[in-house]
């Protein structure tokens, strides 16, 4: 008899598959649990444990949390618009034109991917600090701005686009940078819903570079302010704490659920996968 | 007027030269068909002619006009590509206006248009689709009207039908044609297909290795081949090149000219070949091809292939032996070391 029966191999890929999920779920639903519940159930399970908002109430009031939400919206839409434009021309720079050098640049852009922006916490903060920008949201968003594989991904894109439509529209008169516009930029839609999402997501997320650069409630995001609420020094309340970090998370959680859809496609469209 | 000259045109890439010496001109209203071998140069050439690429020296003039070194939007042309370069993001109609658009031609001009080209091509139904809800024919219908809105007199053709099936490219090459002298456009137009370029052309260039091999009517090429590669390469199916052999000379000698002869090749139409009961050059049946109206035997003569028409269906069959003639007036003499034709004056008597 066989061991390995038809199917055996996919059913244990899909085991794995809901282990895994479930893993990474239990978390979540750990700080759904006690953001929603009252302080005494918030570490043991109880079925018809009263609800409560009254969490988040504490949370919003004993820190300032609206504020922190405004400084990670501007920051996360500075830096994508940034990203955007800057990404977009060197991207086009690269796939369409030729120009000495070329390659060269082009693997100095790609080492870039290969450096964790952590190793240049200190040297990135010494410029900062020249720039005289310590302690701002631009200060947060600039070395970010630049980013190789923004570069990479959309050049990628650019260069899949069909060389004839490029050529009908040079017939037609189009200016270099029309066809920048007209042409690319709309056939590399997907590639663009793609890289904001997963720009956005990081950046919402992200935590040592902001915590290290900012000092003040003016300039720090959601997460720097998340982590010095629930610093141990403060004394651990669970139930606030979730409830801080579910108010964090949500507005991420929700476009990701009513973009899974669009997100998923877009990732097969740009061929990552 | 319109009328489109190469002088002396080459392009070359580092080492490699796509062409050399390009000369012709192609009247006003005409169309002009380029047609070769793929790699023969043809769509190079078309591309100096609309700016997509620049000759390395040479001249191209459009209406008298030195317009070499000026970029495609200066040269007044419009282009239909192979793949038909349909915007997918756009519309059928802002498609077709898409170049109006770029010239900033008046709003109410774009309507009157519009709707022209889509009554002459039969899209005012299709204006509100995408380029992928469309058919072949429908797409390579947007890509003909973007050229006609542009109301310019010089159309340039990249094999607008080769990715279309034959009974549509049949619909279309006809479609083409008509539109062209509607219009009284000045049309160059590239394909690979003889078929295409005899049946739509005014005059036919038909080029190889990045020469012109011969520029003519499509009668010319037909009947009088310059070369033996024209002769192989037009008619369906094409002409049997020859190398005369000694059973070939046993038979046809009195046909080549007198004397000594040095090697020649012998051209000779497929349908112009007869079945003789007497005489003739000796050869057995390959295999047979009916096509219905005729039937092609492929013989072997020797070490040479040879195609002969037939009418309808044929008694014939694989393995048997004939023997091929034909009327001296139906050969074709080419020189067998350059291919070149060789004057018809200087050939024998009938046999």
């Amino acid at each position: 008899m066989k061991f390995w029966k038809p199917g055996t191999g996919r059913a244990i890929e899909t085991i794995g598959a809901w282990m895994l999920g479930g893993v990474w779920l239990l978390p979540v639903l750990f700080a759904f649990w006690s953001a929603f519940h009252p302080a005494q159930f918030s570490t043991s399970f109880e079925l018809f444990a009263p609800l409560t908002m009254d969490n988040f109430v504490r949370a919003w009031s004993y820190a300032p949390f609206p504020r922190y939400l405004l400084n990670t919206f501007v920051l996360v839409t500075l830096i994508l618009a940034a990203q955007f434009v800057l990404c977009t021309l060197a991207a086009y720079g690269f796939a369409r034109f030729e120009f000495y050098g070329k390659n060269v640049v082009f693997a100095l852009v790609l080492l870039q991917l290969m450096i964790m922006p952590e190793v240049l916490l200190v040297e990135n903060y010494r410029t900062i600090s020249i720039l005289g920008l310590l302690d701002t949201i631009p200060a947060i968003g600039l070395p970010y701005m630049a980013s190789a594989f923004g570069i990479f991904l959309l050049r990628q894109s650019f260069k899949t686009i069909p060389k004839e439509l490029v050529e009908a529209a040079q017939v037609e008169g189009v200016s270099a940078v029309g066809i920048l516009w007209k042409v690319y930029v709309p056939l590399a839609r997907s590639t663009y819903i793609a890289y904001g999402l997963v720009s956005v997501s990081y950046h919402w997320n992200n935590f040592l570079w902001p915590l290290v650069i900012t000092s003040s409630v003016n300039s720090r995001p959601l997460t720097v302010g998340l982590a010095i609420f629930g610093a141990p020094e403060s004394g651990v309340d669970w139930s606030i704490i979730t409830a801080a970090t579910v108010m964090t998370m949500a507005p991420l959680l929700v476009a990701f659920i009513l973009f899974q859809r669009q997100f998923v496609q877009s990732f097969m469209h740009s061929g990552i996968k | 007027m319109s009328t489109i000259t190469l002088k002396d045109a080459c392009k070359s890439w580092g080492s490699t030269q796509a062409l050399t010496n390009i000369n012709f001109k192609c009247e006003n209203g005409k169309l002009l068909v380029l047609l070769g071998p793929s790699g023969c140069g043809k769509s190079t050439t078309l591309r100096l002619i609309a700016g997509l690429d620049t000759p390395t020296s040479g001249i191209v003039e459009i209406g008298g006009r030195d317009v070499s070194n000026l970029p495609p939007v200066k040269r007044n042309i419009s282009m239909v590509f192979q793949n038909y370069a349909l915007f997918p993001h756009l519309s059928v109609e802002e498609n077709i206006l898409f170049g109006l658009k770029a010239r900033k031609v008046p709003k109410n001009e774009q309507k009157k248009r519009l709707e022209n080209a889509a009554d002459l091509l039969g899209l005012s139904n299709l204006l509100d689709r995408k380029p992928a809800q469309l058919s072949g024919g429908q797409r390579q219908r947007v890509a003909l009207g973007r050229s006609i809105v542009a109301q310019v007199s010089v159309c340039l053709m990249d094999e607008p039908l080769s990715n279309l099936d034959a009974k549509l490219r049949q619909e279309m090459r006809q479609e083409i044609r008509a539109l062209q002298q509607r219009l009284k456009m000045t049309m160059i137009y590239v394909t690979h297909d003889q078929v295409e370029a005899m049946t739509i052309a005014d005059r036919i260039i038909l080029m190889k290795d990045g020469v012109i091999e011969q520029h003519g009517t499509p009668e010319d090429l037909y009947n009088r081949p310059a070369t033996a590669f024209t002769g192989s390469f037009i008619g369906n199916p094409p002409m049997n090149i020859l190398t005369p052999d000694i059973e070939f000379m046993e038979e046809f000698s009195s046909m080549l000219p007198p004397g000594s002869t040095p090697s020649y090749l012998v051209g000779i139409r497929p349908e112009n070949i007869v079945i003789s009961k007497k005489s003739g050059l000796k050869s057995s049946v390959l295999a047979i091809e009916y096509l219905g109206a005729d039937s092609l035997l492929q013989c072997q003569s020797g070490e040479q292939a040879i195609t002969v028409t037939v009418k309808g269906k044929t008694e014939i069959s694989k393995g048997d032996h004939l023997k091929l003639n034909w009327e001296s007036k139906h050969i074709h003499l080419f020189d067998g070391k350059n291919g070149k034709r060789i004057i018809d004056s200087a050939r024998g008597v009938t046999p």
